[in-house]
C-alpha cells in the first residue's frame, strides 16, 4: 500500500504517523478486555498452556546445562592463580563444604517431604489424592509472587487445585498446561484465603480472611471482630465452607501480630505462612475442586 | 522487513526469553529480578525509531505474556509505549558517548515498571504498588544499565534502524 501524503509528511519531520501506535494501543486493550472477558472461549489459555509446553522443555535444559558449566567456569578462573599448596586445601576444603552443603539439603529436602507427607495425614486431606511435584522456577513476573512446578495436566493437575507444602497451604494452581503448572502463592498480593480461627475460652469458630502483602511480607488477617481475644502463635485453618476454594482444616498461617484500637472497625492482624514459602522444593498438589456456584443463584 | 529481519527478531525474543526465565528469575533479590525482556522494546525504540519500536515493543509483550500469569496484552500495551517513547525522546540525541545507552535503559526500565505496576493497578491486581514496585525498581533498574550495551547490540543486529530507501518506501526515518 502506498504511502499517504500525511503519512509521507510525518516521515519526513522523524516522526512515525500516529496510527501505528493507535492501532497497537487498541489491539493491547482489546487483547486486555477479551482475557477478563473470557479468553476468547478459552482461546488465550490454550495459546498459554502451547506456549509453556514448547518452551518449558527448553527452559529446564538450559538450566540443568547453565549450573555445572557456572560451576566449571568458576573452578577454572580460581585455579589459575593459586599455588599448587593452595589449591589443593582448598579443593579440600570445597569439597568438605559441598557434603555438608549436600547434607544439610539432603536434610531439608527429607523434612519437607516429612512435613508433607504428615499434613496429607490431616483427617481433612487423607482421601484426597495428591500429587507431588517439585519447584521448577521462582515468580516469573515482578508482579506476581508464583512458583512452577514440574508436574501438568498429564499427571492430573488443573487450574485451582489447592497445593500445599512444608507445614501448611502453599496456594493454588492458576495455570496449567501438560508437563507443568503455575502456582499462585499466598503471598502474592492477589491472593485471598477464607480462614477460621478459635480464641482462648471458647469453642466457636471466627472466620477471617488472609490476603497477601507481597513476596516476604506478612500476610494480613482482615474482617477479625473488635475485641476477638486472638493471641500470637494462633494458627489460622481454611474454612472448608461450602463453595470454598481449599478443602477445610489446612494450616495456613499463624498470627504474629494483633493490636486494636477504640475507634476500628476490625482488629488490625499480621500472620506468617505456616509453609515457608521462600525455602519450597516440594509440594503436594491436592486433586480437589470447589464446587461451583449454579448459575443464577445468590 | 524481509524475511530474514523477522527470523532474527524472533531469534533474539526467544533467546531473551530463554535467558529471562532459566537465568535471571533466579537472580532474586527480595523478590524482585532483573527484567532483560523489558529491554527489547527500550533497545528497538533506541536503535531503529518509535515505529519499529512500538512495534518490536508488541510482539515482545505478546510472546512474554503467553508466559507470565499477569492479563494477558499488559506486557503488549507496556512494551509498545516504551519502545514508542524511548525512540521518540531520544531521536535527536548524539549516540557518541557509552554511558549514554545505561542511561536511557535504566531510566526507560523504571518508567516501564511503574507504568504496568500502574496499568495492573487498574486492571485489578491490587495493592501491587506499594508491594511490589518498589523492590522492581531497586532491582530492575542497575541490572538495566549493566545490561544495556549487550542488549542493545543484540538489539541492533536484529531490528536494523531503516534505511533512507526502505524509508521512503514505508520505512522510519531518524
Amino acid at each position: 500500500m502506498a504511502p499517504t501524503r500525511r503519512t509521507r509528511a510525518a516521515r519526513r519531520n522523524g516522526r512515525p504517523p500516529w496510527w501505528t501506535i493507535a492501532v497497537l494501543v487498541l489491539a493491547s486493550i482489546t487483547l486486555i478486555t477479551l482475557d477478563y472477558r473470557g479468553g476468547l472461549n478459552g482461546g488465550i489459555g490454550g495459546a498459554r498452556r502451547v506456549a509453556h509446553d514448547l518452551f518449558s522443555p527448553v527452559q529446564r535444559g538450559v538450566d540443568d546445562l547453565l549450573r555445572p558449566v557456572g560451576s566449571f567456569l568458576g573452578g577454572m578462573v580460581h585455579a589459575g592463580s593459586l599455588s599448587a599448596q593452595n589449591t589443593r586445601l582448598r579443593q579440600q576444603l570445597e569439597q568438605a563444604q559441598r557434603q555438608a552443603l549436600a547434607q544439610r539439603t539432603a536434610a531439608r529436602t527429607l523434612q519437607q517431604l516429612t512435613d508433607l507427607e504428615k499434613l496429607e495425614g490431616l483427617p481433612s486431606l487423607s482421601t484426597i489424592p495428591a500429587v507431588t511435584a517439585q519447584v521448577t522456577a521462582l515468580n516469573s513476573s515482578q508482579f506476581a509472587d508464583t512458583v512452577d512446578l514440574d508436574r501438568g495436566t498429564s499427571s492430573g493437575i488443573d487450574v485451582g487445585m489447592p497445593v500445599v507444602g512444608g507445614a501448611g497451604l502453599v496456594g493454588r494452581v492458576v495455570d496449567a498446561w501438560s508437563n507443568g503448572c503455575t502456582v499462585r502463592l499466598l503471598t502474592d498480593t492477589n491472593s485471598t484465603v477464607s480462614v477460621a480461627f478459635a480464641v482462648a475460652g471458647s469453642t466457636a469458630q471466627n472466620l477471617a480472611l488472609v490476603t497477601g502483602r507481597g513476596h516476604g511480607s506478612p500476610v494480613e488477617v482482615d474482617y477479625v471482630e473488635p475485641g476477638t481475644q486472638l493471641t500470637r502463635g494462633t494458627v489460622l485453618t481454611t474454612t472448608g465452607l461450602q463453595h470454598d476454594l481449599f478443602p477445610p482444616g489446612i494450616p495456613v498461617a499463624t498470627v504474629t501480630s494483633a493490636t486494636s484500637s477504640a475507634s476500628a472497625t476490625q482488629e488490625t492482624v499480621t500472620a506468617a505462612t505456616t509453609a515457608d514459602l521462600s525455602q519450597l522444593q516440594f509440594v503436594a498438589v491436592l486433586q480437589w475442586q470447589a464446587q461451583v456456584i449454579p448459575a443464577g443463584s445468590s | 522487513m524481509t524475511g530474514a529481519d523477522l527470523a532474527r527478531a524472533s531469534f533474539v525474543v526467544f533467546v531473551t526469553l530463554v535467558v529471562q526465565h532459566a537465568v535471571l528469575d533466579f537472580v532474586h533479590v527480595g523478590g524482585a529480578h532483573p527484567d532483560m525482556v523489558l529491554l527489547l522494546p527500550v533497545a528497538a525504540g533506541y536503535a531503529a525509531g518509535p515505529e519499529r519500536g512500538a512495534i518490536f515493543g508488541f510482539a515482545v509483550g505478546i510472546a512474554a505474556d503467553l508466559l507470565l500469569p499477569t492479563p494477558f496484552g499488559l506486557s503488549a500495551l507496556v512494551g509498545c509505549l516504551l519502545g514508542y517513547g524511548v525512540g521518540l525522546a531520544t531521536a535527536g540525541l548524539v549516540r557518541g558517548s557509552w554511558w549514554l545507552p545505561p542511561v536511557v535503559f535504566a531510566g526507560a526500565t523504571a518508567t516501564g515498571l511503574t507504568a504496568y505496576a500502574i496499568l495492573a493497578s487498574m486492571l485489578g491486581l491490587v495493592d501491587v504498588i506499594p508491594a511490589d514496585l518498589p523492590g522492581a525498581l531497586a532491582v530492575a533498574t542497575p541490572a538495566a544499565a549493566v545490561l544495556a550495551l549487550p542488549v542493545l547490540r543484540m538489539v541492533s543486529w536484529a531490528v536494523p534502524e531503516p534505511t533512507a530507501s526502505a524509508a521512503a518506501s514505508g520505512g522510519t526515518t531518524r
